[in-house]
């Protein structure tokens, strides 16, 4: 599609779903206007509410039972353990059993994120940007509440309910910081792995949220993506060699995906992509709106509501030599 | 707000308190192989149990990050009270008997805040006093909370239905409340 083409397209389309112009012209160049079409159907469709069995306090089965006498149903997530697509009567949030801790409301895509990390007990793990804590909950869940979790954020009230998420959810080997991660460098802490769930646009949550069809502008994405690289350039320096690290974002944007890794792997030669031992979601992109990136960004994944169901998120595993 | 090691005689003097309120023994059974951390926030200090091989670590001084809490959250101690934390109450509902076990309305009504009646009530010791705080499980021994008893558990019995028997003081409702 010419330039021109796609503008005029993008503007039609724009006009008749409730996006901003913008965004609809770069998932033309992206995706083509077939894609784009899906993508924007899926996004009116409601992704079904999945939690995380917390086996620090109770068995899936346990779990399982328990919720079905409350007319909840479970089937379990293929490549997780501990996840499953829940359908729930009422708010999920609400019962016994949540403020028990036996379970995490999460995205399958969030808990996706830690498996992909893959922490082991005993292993010092840090969790940048971790509020409200999903992840760092799992991560602990994963490591079997040995070692330490450091999990990180700036916000004083965010802070608040991630201390309560770790309560409730039974977590001992979590010390949670206060602070900047930019200044990761001088944590001092040596991390096996490092997870870096990173602030974005959230482009990828409109399906759980329409509002972010115009409440993000081409300007916010590039603060976005100033701050995701400063973040990963951070946490790239903050690992040791033989780290191993995951970036992920809830942003389908490549502007802040593929291209803050493409540019990490420019600046750290001894940072390199993994391939993800999983089989969920879509390879990454490695060849974005035409641009060429390092060809082993295919090793990564993207959830695309329109291909998977799913809020979009991107994951990123890397290793350091 | 840096996290230090409990001064020991400010420690024994806790948990003596504790002992005395939850049972002989409880607070070392508590602490484990943990070593007991503070952070200090203004006229509160939170007190927290960690693993031993944390403590070197923590005691560094740290300008870029503020250490925010550590470990099993253990309570506060304000004003001369020590408020315990939901977290530590599953791990002290297995050492202790000052427990009030309550029926499942009972554990309803307790987890939006509200206190508990005897109708509630399906076992309390009778030794149990007054003032005593007790942990409120139901009736599968899931910790519910917190409560401090109204009344003399050899009392309850002579209670009509809708009396207090325990004030609620923290409850695991909490944590969808955002208390």
């Amino acid at each position: 599609m010419a330039n021109r083409q796609l503008r005029q397209k993008a503007k039609e389309l724009a006009k008749a779903t409730g996006y901003l112009p913008y965004m609809i012209e770069r998932y033309l160049a992206l995706w083509g206007e077939k894609e784009t079409i899906q993508f924007i159907e899926a996004c009116e469709e409601q992704i079904t509410t999945s939690v995380r069995v917390n086996s620090l306090k109770i068995d899936a089965e346990a779990l399982r039972t328990r919720l079905h006498i409350k007319q909840v149903t479970l089937k379990p997530v293929e490549w997780l353990d501990e996840g499953f697509w829940a359908e729930f009567e009422g708010s999920p949030g609400s019962l016994f059993e949540h403020m028990l801790g036996y379970y995490y409301v999460q995205g399958v895509p969030s808990m996706t994120v830690t498996k992909v990390l893959d922490p082991h007990p005993g292993e010092t793990v840090i969790d940048v940007a971790a509020a409200p804590g999903g992840k760092t909950t799992h991560i602990a869940q994963l490591m079997e509440n040995t070692g330490t979790v450091i999990a990180i954020d700036e916000d004083r009230q965010r802070i608040k309910s991630l201390e309560s998420n770790i309560q409730r959810c039974g977590v001992s080997n979590a010390i949670i910081l206060r602070g900047d991660a930019k200044k990761l460098d001088r944590l001092g802490h040596t991390p096996d792995r490092i997870l870096l769930d990173s602030p974005c646009s959230g482009e990828g949550l409109i399906p759980l949220d329409p509002s972010r069809k115009t409440s993000t502008s081409m300007a916010d994405i590039r603060f976005c993506a100033t701050r995701e690289d400063q973040l990963l350039e951070a946490a790239v320096n903050a690992l040791p060699s033989g780290g191993t690290m995951v970036y992920s974002t809830c942003s389908i944007a490549p502007e802040e995906n593929e291209y803050i890794v493409d540019e990490i792997l420019h600046r750290h030669p001894d940072m390199r992509i993994v391939a993800i031992p999983l089989e969920f979601g879509s390879p990454g992109y490695s060849q974005p709106y035409g641009v060429e990136l390092n060809e082993s960004m295919t090793l990564t994944r993207r959830f695309l509501p329109h291909l998977h169901g799913t809020e979009g998120f991107f994951i990123c595993k890397l290793e350091k030599e | 707000m840096k996290p230090e090691l409990v001064d020991p005689v400010e420690w024994k003097e806790l948990t003596d308190q504790f002992d005395n309120e939850f049972g002989y023994g409880v607070s070392k059974a508590l602490l484990g192989d943990r070593a007991p951390v503070t952070i200090s926030r203004g006229d509160t200090k939170s007190f927290y149990l960690v693993p031993r091989d944390w403590v070197g670590s923590l005691e560094e001084e740290r300008t870029d990050f503020e250490v925010y809490s550590l470990g099993i959250r253990m309570g506060d101690l304000k004003e001369g009270k020590f408020r315990l934390s939901l977290q530590i109450l599953d791990a002290l509902a297995e050492l202790t008997d000052k427990l009030l076990v309550v029926s499942q309305q009972g554990a309803e009504a307790f987890t939006y805040s509200r206190s508990i009646i005897k109708e509630s009530v399906i076992k309390l010791d009778s030794h149990l006093k007054r003032g005593q705080r007790v942990i409120v499980l139901n009736k599968d021994g899931e910790v519910l909370g917190l409560a401090a008893l109204s009344v003399d558990g050899n009392r309850l019995k002579r209670l009509a239905s809708d009396r207090l028997v325990g004030k609620n003081l923290v409850d695991i409702g909490a944590y969808l409340r955002g208390a």
